[in-house]
């Protein structure tokens, strides 16, 4: 959860990048960290990894200082996605105050992608969260393999859990930041909900989200405008 | 259920991120390097390394004079507590005794986990002791306080920042890895830890299940012996009237009544068999078997289960063969052992056909006694034939199949024999025959009431 730290003025973000082995979830993360200016930005750990494949977990620290003297610390997340490492899983998502589920858009891939996302909904529960609160984005990643859905991901939401998909081919950069931008628009309204971050914080929408996306290389990228993005389902 | 807070959650400190021991070594090789002093503090300000180099004199004799220590505490107290830049250059601390310290943030993921102080060295442009040391006692030595000042090290400021910033990032991959062997290390334990707990939970989850299923399991036997008693009971009834009617104690009996009573009679003994054979199984299952144990004369029982058998063998046109010779006795529960080997030369009967041979035999082994049933029948592949002793297994379970029973015979066999610490095997190949063997301890070692698991079977290792 959401750590604030009202001495320092400080708000600590966590978002999670969730979803099957090879879905594209470290692959996000690289994308993001060649487009993130190092200004902002910590190191890419990635823990234990073989053959190109993360047996553990990466991480990816962002920060920033507001003009109102907030310093935001956004910390990204991604689970391993192993069957095997379910602990893991479990522990990576504690506290999460996004998740991103990154999901193989192939047909082939349709049942693992479902079985994942319920696992997913499982470990949230698990940590206390409430996936029909939480703020939540599904990425349809590997639209430019053959054998695509064109279902919109229709079995993985529900009335109640009905996050956006955003199309995206991760190893080539393609939908990496829209994927972030509107998960980053969904925990800030969340959260200004919940705490009043314009309010207490003076720290608009707007300027939270300028902060990181102007950092951003965003050559080939095309955020929406914030309006755009509806409101997640109550 | 909640998870503990993992260590992703948890702010730390330097200290933590590094090992300090050698992070200590690396300073001071860095400093010998450099000829100047290195401290590094926390951010809530606890030392973690003090290398000092060539100070000692010239502070130690300011460190005399009372005035000289006040002003040295107070400028290592600014050093270590002042604000400094985040960012950018790193900040300047004079001393009063005209040596100097740049200071530079540690930096990590945006937060400034504590800072590096580097010196005290003398600045190049220094060129005599400023008033603020000379004054601090009437009795100050400058000339002595001079020369012990030769021995620090003399350093251009670009220089001074220039080193300075060169550690912070030495110093910041120090702190990168560090961070990444604790996660990895931390994270590697609380995923044991959680799915340890994790299996504890699935475990007891199943030791209840396995607990209602044994419940169940001890009301489905009670349930049929009940019910198989209460069937018995009017059978005999039935069976009983329709004898009493053919002895023509009810009246003379025409040749059709006196037919259709000999297919109830028939009919009747073989449901009653049936409904035996359910209660001894269930009786198996709920752990009631009780043996009788005697000393036995085996041949005899051999012969009478013959006897039993015989008029259904004629019938089908099959020879039985039985020839024990002189055995020895073997303590056993008589009944049961006769009913094991009814059923087992029942069994061969019915699956040899027309012409077949069925070989009833005896071969004591020491201490052991082997019973065996050959037959020359249709035979049970191998891979039936570790499963013909489970309880209403049938080798053919269609509903047309050729070979009727409930599938209780063998399982029976095994039972009792387990029950007596023995061991029954088969040995078959399919359209070749079937030999089925019962090994019997010679003298029963202790009560082995609990059928269905059986005991220690040491027959394992006779030769065949």
């Amino acid at each position: 959860m959401v750590q604030f730290n009202q001495e320092h003025r400080e708000i600590a973000l966590k978002v999670v990048y969730y979803g099957p082995a090879l879905s594209g979830k470290t692959t996000n993360l690289q994308a993001l960290f060649q487009k993130i200016d190092p200004k902002v930005r910590g190191r890419l750990m990635t823990l234990d990894t073989k053959d190109d494949r993360t047996l553990f977990f990466d991480m990816m620290p962002v920060f920033f200082r507001t003009a109102g003297g907030v310093k935001v610390k956004l910390k990204l997340y991604t689970v391993p996605g192993q069957v095997m490492h379910e602990s893991t899983r479990r522990i990576v998502l504690q506290g999460a105050d996004g998740v991103a589920f990154v999901a193989d858009g192939r047909r082939s891939e349709q049942a693992g992608t479902l079985a994942y996302w319920n696992n997913m909904l499982k470990n949230l529960e698990a940590n206390g969260l409430d996936p029909k609160v939480l703020p939540m984005v599904i990425q349809a990643n590997k639209k430019d393999l053959p054998d695509p859905r064109d279902d919109d991901m229709a079995d993985l939401r529900t009335t109640t859990v009905k996050p956006l998909v955003v199309p995206a081919v991760a190893i080539r950069g393609e939908g990496v930041v829209e994927t972030l931008h509107i998960l980053l628009t969904l925990i800030y309204r969340n959260l200004d909900r919940a705490v009043g971050l314009e309010r207490n914080w003076n720290l608009s929408e707007r300027e939270f989200l300028q902060q990181i996306f102007s950092h951003m290389d965003l050559r080939g990228t095309r955020l929406p405008p914030p309006l755009a993005i509806p409101e997640a389902p109550r | 259920m909640t998870l503990r807070p993992s260590v992703l959650q948890q702010v730390l400190s330097l200290g933590d991120l590094l090992d300090v021991r050698s992070f200590t070594e690396v300073c001071q090789s860095f400093a010998e390097l450099y000829r100047v002093g290195l401290k590094v503090f926390d951010a809530a300000g606890n030392k973690l390394v003090d290398v000092k180099v060539g100070n000692a004199d010239f502070c130690g004799y300011i460190w005399q004079k009372p005035d000289g220590r006040a002003q040295c505490i107070a400028t290592v107290g600014r050093v270590k507590n002042d604000a400094v830049p985040e960012e950018g250059k790193p900040a300047r601390f004079e001393c009063f005794s005209g040596c100097r310290y740049v200071v530079q943030t540690v930096l990590y993921e945006g937060d400034a986990l504590g800072r590096v102080v580097f010196g005290p060295f003398v600045p190049d442009d220094l060129t005599q002791l400023p008033a603020s040391l000379t004054a601090i006692s009437a009795d100050f030595d400058a000339r002595l306080a001079q020369g012990y000042m030769q021995k620090i090290r003399r350093v251009p400021q670009p220089t001074a920042d220039k080193i300075v910033k060169h550690f912070a990032e030495i110093l910041d991959v120090l702190v990168f890895s560090g961070h990444k062997n604790l996660v990895t290390a931390r994270l590697h334990i609380e995923a044991v830890q959680e799915s340890y707990r994790e299996l504890q939970e699935k475990n007891r989850a199943l030791e209840e299940s396995f607990g209602k299923l044994k419940e169940l399991d001890r009301l489905k036997s009670n349930f049929l012996a009940t019910m198989s008693h209460e069937l018995r009971t009017p059978l005999t009834s039935v069976i009983g009237y329709s004898e009493m009617m053919l002895e023509g104690l009810g009246g003379p009996l025409t040749p059709e009544q006196r037919e259709y009573l000999g297919i109830i009679m028939e009919k009747g003994e073989s449901l009653l068999q049936l409904i035996t054979s359910i209660l001894d199984i269930t009786k198996i299952e709920a752990g009631r078997i009780r043996l009788v144990m005697s000393d036995v004369d085996v041949g005899q029982l051999m012969k009478d289960a013959v006897a039993t058998v015989m008029p259904h063998a004629r019938k089908k046109g099959i020879t039985l063969v039985c020839d024990p010779g002189d055995l020895p006795r073997v303590q056993c529960d008589r009944e049961k052992m006769r009913q094991c080997l009814i059923n087992l030369v029942n069994n061969a009967v019915k699956f040899t056909p027309q012409n077949g041979t069925i070989t009833v035999g005896a071969d004591p082994r020491g201490d052991r006694m082997a019973l065996f049933v050959q037959d020359t029948g249709i035979g049970i592949s191998e891979e039936n034939q570790k499963k013909i002793f489970e309880t209403f297994y049938q080798v053919d379970g269609s509903s047309t199949r050729e070979y009727g029973g409930a599938g209780l015979g063998l399982a029976i066999v095994k039972s009792f024999v387990e029950a007596h610490h023995g061991e029954v095997r088969v040995a078959s190949r399919p359209s070749e025959g079937a030999t089925f063997t019962v090994v019997l301890p010679v003298r029963h070692a202790a009560p082995a009431p609990v059928p269905g698991r059986p005991a220690a079977p040491s027959a394992a290792s006779l030769p065949q």
